[in-house]
């Protein structure tokens, strides 16, 4: 009964460790498009002008809630829209990946 | 010599412009102290340096750009980018506090650029 109850709240704090999903291996391969903005140091974006997004460590569940966003058309940005348009759940899940492991290896 | 001096003038227009852009980045430049003064209420969700979010569907903000947090707090802010959280908060702020906030938040160390291989 002991053990049991340390199983379930071993699952019950599993959501809290923000455990990477996906194939960072695969997402890299994928990501290539995304880096031609966000893998060049103080990018522009234009209209209006500012500096596009570091992406490198940043949290996966954000940033896969804001890919599903701008897929969606709730968030508005005419690039990203585009983008995310031909993105499926697994790929949103797979660059996310590889962007969150990105700043674990190089860092 | 006339051919010169219009030759010319797309290029001096052009140079202009690329002081404009250049200036427009820093033109409302904040005062990161004041920013760490003004993000009490921030601090409960994303951390006193940005780089603890309460929950991993927050953003990290540490070592984000400044002017792109600008511009989230202002889309937060005009409701062009919506988040009922975020909406409340950001509707409080000047455009000063937001200069402020993203001055602190951008200086503290977190995010990273990826590198095209």
């Amino acid at each position: 009964m002991r053990e049991l109850r340390f199983v379930a709240l071993a699952l019950a704090l599993l959501p809290l460790t923000g455990l990477a999903q996906g194939d960072p291996a695969r997402g890299e391969k994928i990501a290539y498009t995304c880096t031609g903005c966000h893998g060049i140091p103080f990018y522009k974006n234009v209209y209006p002008t500012y500096t596009v997004p570091r992406l490198g460590g940043q949290n996966q569940e954000y940033l896969i809630s804001a890919l599903k966003a701008y897929r969606s058309g709730d968030r508005k940005h005419a690039t990203m829209q585009a983008q995310s348009s031909t993105l499926s759940d697994q790929d949103i899940l797979d660059i996310t990946a590889y962007f969150v492991s990105y700043s674990e290896e190089e860092s | 010599m006339r051919y010169r001096v219009i030759g010319s003038a797309p290029a001096a227009l052009a140079a202009l412009m690329l002081c404009a852009a250049g200036y427009s980045t820093h033109a409302d430049a904040g005062d990161y102290r004041r920013g760490l003064e003004k993000s009490q209420v921030c601090q409960s969700c994303h951390g006193r340096t940005g780089n603890e979010s309460l929950l991993p569907s927050y953003p990290i903000l540490a070592g984000q750009h400044a002017d792109y947090l600008e511009f989230a707090l202002k889309s937060y802010r005009d409701g062009s980018r919506r988040n009922a959280v975020m909406a409340g908060f950001a509707a409080n702020l000047s455009d000063q506090d937001i200069a402020d906030l993203a001055a602190w938040y951008s200086r503290q160390e977190g995010l990273e650029d990826l590198s095209i291989d």
